[in-house]
């Protein structure tokens, strides 16, 4: 998986489904990575919505349907910011990954399978929280005194897991390797703005950047701003992050054990500093399903506790199913149909436009992902402007965003003008999931219903990897699927990576109005200055439409009826959300956990 | 005497073949599709000058012949290189996963050896019989299974339905890891079980027709001493062969079974540094599989004189 770029995108369920990073879960994310997994089913559709409806009871949110979501979808389903506090700690809980990390060395965890696990054990110098926002985390203290240098405090009384205590020393360490050429970190974009990193007191480092850069921030929250311990670095080094080896962090549970192939164990950090995130339980183990008929099917029998990304065609299953409960929280991803050839037949505006118009997004919702999901207003989610546009202000900015209703009539029009009738158009894709499947077929259809001729290619799981991360392998592909989420809390994390020349532009799209917003945005230290360029590079994305948006989903999490405690969030591949998972019930199950 | 000359003769006839096979593994590999290095960048827009440090960190600068001498030089040490995947030795890649797939090609094998040749000898014996007819149904059916079927029957039946088996997981202790191995044996094994089942019946029943076993029968010698002495032991040969050649085979069928269980071998292993072109171990596990391959078909030639005296003397058995 790749990122390339940006964020943090990773592929997801094929192999999971890239989804890459923030980018891009490819495709594989969903359901498992790994080219087998398939959520069976296909023939979906199922009656979720109303059962899900049911499902979350506590402080359940009911899904803003607005702004170009969910109205008219029928899709009923609530997002829960939390699920019942749990009533003490448990001995011990398993939970289930899609795939094996290849590593838990944060400079090479940009998938959901390592940072679903080090978000337990690592902690960076900020913290990204459930509700997406941003707090103190490592550094106890952010200061800008310059548009290029963030100056970071550091929390003084932290311990590492050998019980050695947190300095500047290690700060410095962790996040210059990010930097080395030798590492090759998946988080080097992140750094590309930055000159240096230093100690500049005792407990205080200073990032200086060559240019503004006002995300470099907020990354800080997510794994390139992870913290590990200068000597274990040295000492580990080209093994470090691997089985034997592990990793030496401060976060509220330590590494334990990883059989290879097998599982990973963490058991609770009792020196840990933050009393409100101390582990209620004394150990999760997580194992490595990349089947998704043999994840759900340890869900229903209570082999495995839990496990974050619920194949969707198993929603109904699992809603229903006595052995837990299903939940939904707040996602940053967005399914995209990439444009990965701006030469061909989509190289017009127009015709890209028309296809946008002709594909049935609320068909797909409904059969792809049983209803749960809203149609994509833009490239980014609503709640990726938190922080930067308030309520009002975004649902002005929102509604002036050119839309795409469906309606095949009009796309045929408008692409029978730009006189593209009767060509090609080649769209790549992988037998996944049915979701996949199912997106794949609506928009040959709506190809079709424009007067194109789609050409469906099916190829490899590993070659549709590839697709993200070499030019020779989209070759001849007009249009892939991509699940693109983002690491951070900020729309410039997925529109950066469309700039002219950015590793994640794969069309090699190029506008230079688009550019020149993207990067005053970027550039900008002033809140307001920087959420209007930003509206205004999205209102050119969108007008232009390299990538055409299809829709969002919620993240999914089942909790087997032992646990309870966590908050359904995407921050879940850097927030420690394992350590709020205690017992469900009366009196607590095991013990250990300290109230 | 002679026995030595050709154990010798097939021993060098294995490392000739071994070699031959890494020369190919080799090959083809670096004649693939896709370069290894755009997955080893990850995504990143390295500079020139960094693809070049990348190339020459993993020797993809050097022309083909030294790649494979370094390659093979370093083998024949027992050093596989390291995964880029794993960030480890590529044999602590390999020995981590390999028991659980040998115990379940082990337990695999024998069931298909125990009820194979059981349900070949007794359709044999009972030839025409219902007890034949069931035989020869089953056999037909479990022939016509694919592995992953099995496997999804299985699962949902005994797994979650009823709950008799665990459905993910290699187990911890001999016992438990017996328990967690018996669907996935079971479901890898029904196709081969179904295939020397009917190779036994066959045998068993060719010979039961040759003329000294009949004549020993009507002579009234004890039954089960002709059966053993004359009838299992020559159709032994045709059954070893087979059971050997389905054994070796099983070793890269196991991805399927391994991934519906949720077990870590080196068949899903394979799948995954296919998919992630980890050249270093899946040219290990290439080698090895050839290698068990060979090994077992070598020693199945060996064990033949064992089996049939008559093929030691040199007279034309079978």
């Amino acid at each position: 998986m790749s990122t390339p770029t940006s964020s943090t995108p990773r592929r997801t369920a094929p192999r999971r489904t890239a989804r890459t990073g923030s980018a891009r879960r490819t495709l594989l994310a969903v359901s498992s990575r790994s080219a087998v997994s398939s959520r069976s089913a296909v023939s979906a559709l199922a009656a979720l919505s109303a059962l899900a409806l049911t499902l979350t009871a506590c402080s359940g949110t009911a899904h803003p349907g607005g702004a170009g979501g969910a109205s008219g979808t029928g899709a009923a389903y609530r997002l829960t910011a939390r699920t019942p506090a749990s009533a003490g700690g448990l001995d011990s809980f398993t939970w289930s990954l899609f795939a094996e990390p290849t590593s838990i060395d944060y400079a090479y965890s940009f998938d959901y399978p390592p940072n679903t696990v080090l978000a337990n054990v690592c902690e960076s110098l900020l913290r990204w929280n459930p509700d997406l926002t941003t707090s103190p985390g490592l550094a106890s203290a952010v200061a800008s005194p310059t548009p290029t240098t963030w100056v970071y405090t550091i929390r003084g009384g932290v311990h590492f897991h050998d019980g050695t205590v947190l300095t500047a020393d290690d700060v410095v360490a962790s996040l210059r390797r990010n930097l080395d050429p030798n590492v090759g970190s998946d988080w080097a974009y992140p750094y590309r703005n930055v000159k240096s990193v230093d100690k500049t007191g005792p407990m205080q480092v200073t990032v200086t950047l060559n240019t503004p850069d006002s995300t470099f921030n907020k990354y800080m929250a997510a794994s390139p701003g992870t913290v590990e311990s200068a000597a274990t670095l040295r000492s580990d080094g080209k093994d470090y992050g691997n089985p034997s080896k592990g990793v030496n962090c401060t976060g509220p549970f330590a590494f334990s054990s990883w059989t290879p192939g097998q599982s990973l164990v963490l058991t609770r950090f009792d020196g840990y500093w933050d009393p409100s995130l101390r582990a209620r339980s004394k150990q999760v183990k997580f194992v490595f399903l990349s089947d998704a008929t043999a994840r759900v099917n340890a869900f229903r029998t209570g082999e495995v506790d839990g496990g974050w990304m619920v194949p969707p065609d198993s929603y109904a299953q699992l809603a229903s199913s006595s052995a837990g409960r299903l939940y939904y929280g707040q996602n940053t991803t967005v399914a995209d149909e990439v444009v990965g050839n701006l030469k061909g037949v989509l190289g017009s505006a127009d015709v890209r436009r028309a296809l946008l118009m002709a594909i049935d997004r609320k068909g797909i919702i409904k059969a792809g992902v049983a209803g749960v999901g809203d149609v994509a207003d833009s490239l980014v989610t609503r709640n990726n402007w938190n922080g930067s546009l308030s309520g009002g202000s975004l649902d002005a900015v929102l509604k002036a965003l050119p839309a795409y209703p469906y309606d095949p009539p009009k796309a045929r029009r408008l692409a029978a003008k730009a006189g593209v009738a009767g060509q090609k158009v080649v769209i790549a894709t992988s037998p996944l999931d049915s979701q996949t499947t199912i997106i794949t077929q609506a928009v040959a259809q709506a190809a079709t219903a424009i007067g194109l001729k789609p050409e469906i290619d099916t190829i490899s799981s590993d070659k549709y990897t590839a697709l993200f991360t070499d030019p020779a392998a989209r070759k001849g592909v007009d249009l892939f699927l991509t699940f693109w989420y983002t690491s951070i809390t900020d729309p410039l994390d997925m529109y950066g990576s469309l700039r002219t020349g950015a590793f994640s532009n794969y069309g090699n799209w190029s506008n230079p109005q688009f550019d020149a917003a993207v990067n005053q945005a970027v550039g900008s230290a002033d809140p307001a200055a920087r959420a209007a360029a930003a509206a205004k590079a999205q209102q050119i994305a969108m007008d232009q439409l390299p990538w055409l948006p299809l829709y969002t989903e919620p993240v999914s999490v089942f909790l087997g009826k032992r646990i309870t405690g966590v908050q359904p969030s995407i921050d879940y591949l850097y927030y420690p959300w394992a350590a709020e998972i205690g017992a469900q019930g009366s009196g607590s199950q095991g013990t250990g956990a300290q109230g | 005497m002679s026995l030595a000359v050709a154990v010798l003769r097939r021993l060098a006839g294995m490392a000739v073949t071994l070699l031959v096979t890494s020369f190919l593994v080799f090959s083809s590999l670096y004649l693939a599709p896709g370069d290894p290095v755009s997955f080893l960048v990850r995504g990143r827009s390295p500079s020139p000058a960094e693809l070049a440090a990348i190339r020459r960190q993993f020797g993809f600068d050097q022309p083909f012949p030294v790649r494979y001498w370094h390659w093979l030089d370093a083998v024949l040490h027992g050093d596989f290189g390291r995964s880029y995947l794993f960030h480890e030795s590529v044999g602590a890649v390999i020995s981590s996963r390999l028991p659980a797939s040998l115990l379940l090609v082990g337990v695999s094998t024998v069931l298909i050896a125990v009820v194979g040749i059981g349900a070949g000898a007794l359709g044999a014996l009972r030839r025409g019989t219902r007890t034949d007819k069931t035989v020869l149904l089953l056999m037909t059916v479990g022939a016509a299974v694919p592995s992953f079927a099995a496997a999804i029957v299985l699962r949902s039946v005994f797994g979650v339905r009823l709950g008799w088996f665990p459905t993910i997981g290699n187990g911890t202790g001999f016992v438990d890891q017996l328990h967690h191995v018996a669907m996935p044996a079971v479901a890898l094994s029904v196709t081969f079980m179904a295939l020397v089942t009917r190779v036994s019946r066959t045998a068993m029943l060719d010979e039961l027709g040759r003329e000294h076993v009949e004549v020993a029968l009507s002579r009234g010698t004890g039954r089960w001493s002709v059966l053993r002495r004359h009838v299992f032991r020559n159709a032994l040969g045709p059954i070893v062969t087979v059971s050997g050649l389905l054994v070796s085979g099983m070793l890269v069928s196991t991805a399927i079974v391994e991934t519906a269980f949720g077990m870590s071998g080196i068949g899903s292993l394979l799948v995954q540094c296919v998919d992630e072109l980890d050249f270093q171990v899946v040219q290990a596990l290439v080698l090895l599989v050839v290698a068990v391959f060979v090994v077992v078909n070598t020693l199945v030639d060996l064990l033949y004189p064992l089996i049939d005296p008559r093929v030691a003397a040199g007279g034309g058995a079978r």
